[in-house]
């Protein structure tokens, strides 16, 4: 969001702001892709934690983050994940079109599989409808931020729960919105196969090396142990429900 | 068969109610939308404006009438 502006290039007054490079500036080093990495995450994770004091904010921050860093290794450019390891890990099963400016980014975008990908996310969403409801609001979301009752004081509980309604209600009708604009009025063909759609220019990464693929399943198999750790350790720690009380 | 846990919840008629009522300002956005993409690029907008539709406008005649 903050940096994708200068990615498709502004036009203030006489001044055309754009990146002489987008995709490198985008998701590359030197550049801003250091961004999309579970590193940054944490980072701004523990910054969030420290000046807000809400462990729940970082926590939250930090899965927003990682979630994104991670839905976009699934384009053809991918995000240097690992950094300051400044390897792509890409899937390339949509295209990366950044480049080609915001009005063909989304008509390839949402013609391709990663609108598909968007796609699941609402359904599952509507699958999970209980957690949009005044009750689920008032009893797990309200109770779980002392932002909420804090914000009360200044705007009823109705429009809290419209506020907190906003991210799906935005996240589901920007989707239908682009998707009618893309394909209703402007007929941008679909493809939906693997690396698609085929008709844009798509931005590529290098393909990962032998000794990379290690490199990456040393770290994922390392993240997995010490979460695995983590959770026994954890488990040790908190008393069973048959756990007696020491005299 | 019988239905996993998601599938057999079903919303009340009050919920559908105001169900409908998001319904019909998500017509309105993305109709708008759609002729005007950049109403759809930023979040905050969505935001304020669902605070408008849903929230101050329905306050607001409330008080009219």
């Amino acid at each position: 969001m903050m940096s994708k502006w200068f990615v498709y290039g502004i036009h203030i007054g006489g001044w055309d702001l754009k990146a002489s490079d987008p995709v490198q500036f985008h998701r590359g080093w030197p550049g801003v892709g250091f961004t999309h990495s579970l590193l940054y995450g944490v980072v701004i994770a523990l910054l969030v934690w420290k000046f807000s004091g809400s462990k729940t904010w970082a926590v939250s921050f930090l899965i927003g983050q990682w979630a994104h860093a991670i839905t976009d290794i699934g384009d053809t450019v991918g995000t240097m994940l690992f950094f300051p390891w400044t390897i792509h890990i890409h899937l390339g099963a949509w295209a990366y079109a950044g480049q080609t400016g915001r009005v063909t980014d989304a008509a390839a975008y949402f013609s391709g599989p990663g609108g598909i990908w968007d796609a699941v996310w609402i359904v599952y969403g509507i699958f999970s409808w209980r957690v949009l409801t005044r009750s689920y609001f008032e009893t797990h979301v309200y109770t779980a931020d002392q932002f909420w009752t804090k914000a009360n004081r200044y705007a009823s509980k109705t429009a809290l729960l419209v506020f907190y309604r906003a991210a799906f209600f935005y996240g589901t009708s920007r989707w239908i919105a682009w998707t009618l604009w893309a394909h209703v009025v402007h007929h941008y063909p679909y493809d939906l196969s693997w690396g698609g759609p085929h008709w844009v220019h798509a931005a590529h990464s290098k393909s990962l090396s032998g000794p990379q693929y290690v490199g990456v399943a040393a770290i994922v198999a390392a993240i997995v142990a010490v979460a695995y750790a983590s959770r026994l350790v954890l488990a040790r720690r908190e008393p069973g429900p048959d756990a007696v009380e020491p005299e | 068969m019988r239905l996993p846990g998601v599938l057999r919840d079903r919303p009340s008629k009050q919920q559908l109610a105001v169900f409908a009522g998001y319904a019909i300002a998500a017509a309105v956005y993305v109709t708008v939308g759609v002729f005007y993409t950049d109403f759809l690029l930023s979040v905050f907008v969505g935001a304020a404006y669902l605070l408008l539709v849903a929230w101050l406008v329905p306050a607001g005649v409330r008080r009219l009438f």
